[in-house]
């Protein structure tokens, strides 16, 4: 009878720790993403142009995340949350690429009347007042790194934006770090042959 | 060397720059939009907490339905199947027969077959 009520008690002292650490794993990813989510998204919609279509990339970045790799040690995440985004948004790209080769095959190209870029609001969705103070350098800056080699931009934002380190953005992007440091320095470079001297 | 001092300089700065200026593009998100961030991010923390529970019944609902209609796609798809590879489907033997010169030939003489038909049935009454 004595061991019956031991074996109880062990029983319920596990499932209190389990219950504890389910609570501890939940909070540390909230902490996780509510630290990464706000950079995370302007990297997305610098990435894809496009507001919306980066907070729904983010959101499933979060949700891969927490369903598949919340069990990984938290040093792990941000490298892997930027691999799921970085793939989102290669997903994007090509989705989006189809959607423009369907459009030309239906005869909607761009000469035809109103020039879709230039008529949408801005991605970002700011005030004219709010765009005044964002500035023409980071417009310029936002267009700039958007022109950038897929992977030269990949590195570029991981690297300056996130501060990810070239161990983290290698892991990432999927490629070595010798890559990640090619990558890094080419946009660097193409970068301030776009901006110029009065960018800086 | 020095050219070469001035273009890490150079980048510095430019990093330094984009840093700041994307910073300070993070701190003005409007209030809409770091409210669906934390809704996405509350989604994403119940679907943690849903997946280590186990998978929830309503979870099975889709996934039968995707199963029956595979099921029924694979009968309909094998049922409209020749009998086996040798036997060829209905439609091409009668499409083969269609293109036969011979029957061509027949219906050009059809009304000397009909004679010759119609002279047989009269000689075996007469018989």
């Amino acid at each position: 009878m004595n061991a019956l009520a031991a074996s109880f008690a062990v029983s319920c002292i596990r499932g209190h720790d389990s219950g504890v650490s389910t609570l501890q794993l939940d909070e540390e990813l909230n902490r996780f993403f509510a630290d990464v989510e706000r950079r995370a998204l302007r990297i997305a919609e610098i990435a894809v142009r496009n507001r919306e279509d980066a907070l729904d990339l983010v959101q499933e970045a979060m949700i891969k995340l927490a369903r598949k790799y919340a069990s990984k040690s938290s040093e792990e995440w941000p490298p892997l949350f930027y691999r799921i985004l970085q793939n989102g948004v290669r997903d994007h790209h090509r989705r989006q690429a189809v959607r423009n080769r369907v459009m030309v095959w239906f005869g909607k190209s761009d000469d035809d009347g109103v020039d879709p870029i230039a008529a949408a609001p801005d991605p970002a969705g700011r005030s004219p007042d709010q765009e005044l103070e964002t500035g023409e350098a980071m417009r310029k800056l936002e267009e700039a790194v958007a022109a950038l080699p897929n992977r030269q931009r990949e590195a570029f934002m991981m690297r300056t934006f996130e501060g990810l380190d070239v161990r983290d953005t290698a892991t990432a992007m999927g490629v070595t770090e010798g890559s990640v440091k090619t990558h890094y320095s080419r946009a660097v470079h193409a970068l301030r042959e776009a901006l110029g001297e009065h960018w800086q | 060397m020095n050219e070469r001092k001035d273009n890490v300089t150079e980048d510095d700065a430019l990093v330094a720059k984009a840093k700041g200026l994307f910073d300070e593009s993070v701190q003005r998100l409007d209030a809409a939009t770091l409210s669906r961030l934390n809704r996405g991010r509350q989604m994403a923390l119940d679907q943690a907490g849903g997946h280590r529970v186990g998978i929830r019944w309503t979870q099975w609902v889709p996934a039968t339905g995707v199963a029956a209609a595979t099921v029924f796609a694979v009968v309909l798809w094998t049922g409209n199947r020749p009998i086996d590879d040798l036997t060829p489907p209905a439609q091409a033997t009668d499409f083969e027969i269609i293109l036969e010169g011979d029957d061509f030939e027949m219906l050009e003489n059809l009304e000397f077959y009909s004679w010759i038909e119609l002279d047989e049935d009269t000689k075996s009454h007469v018989g």
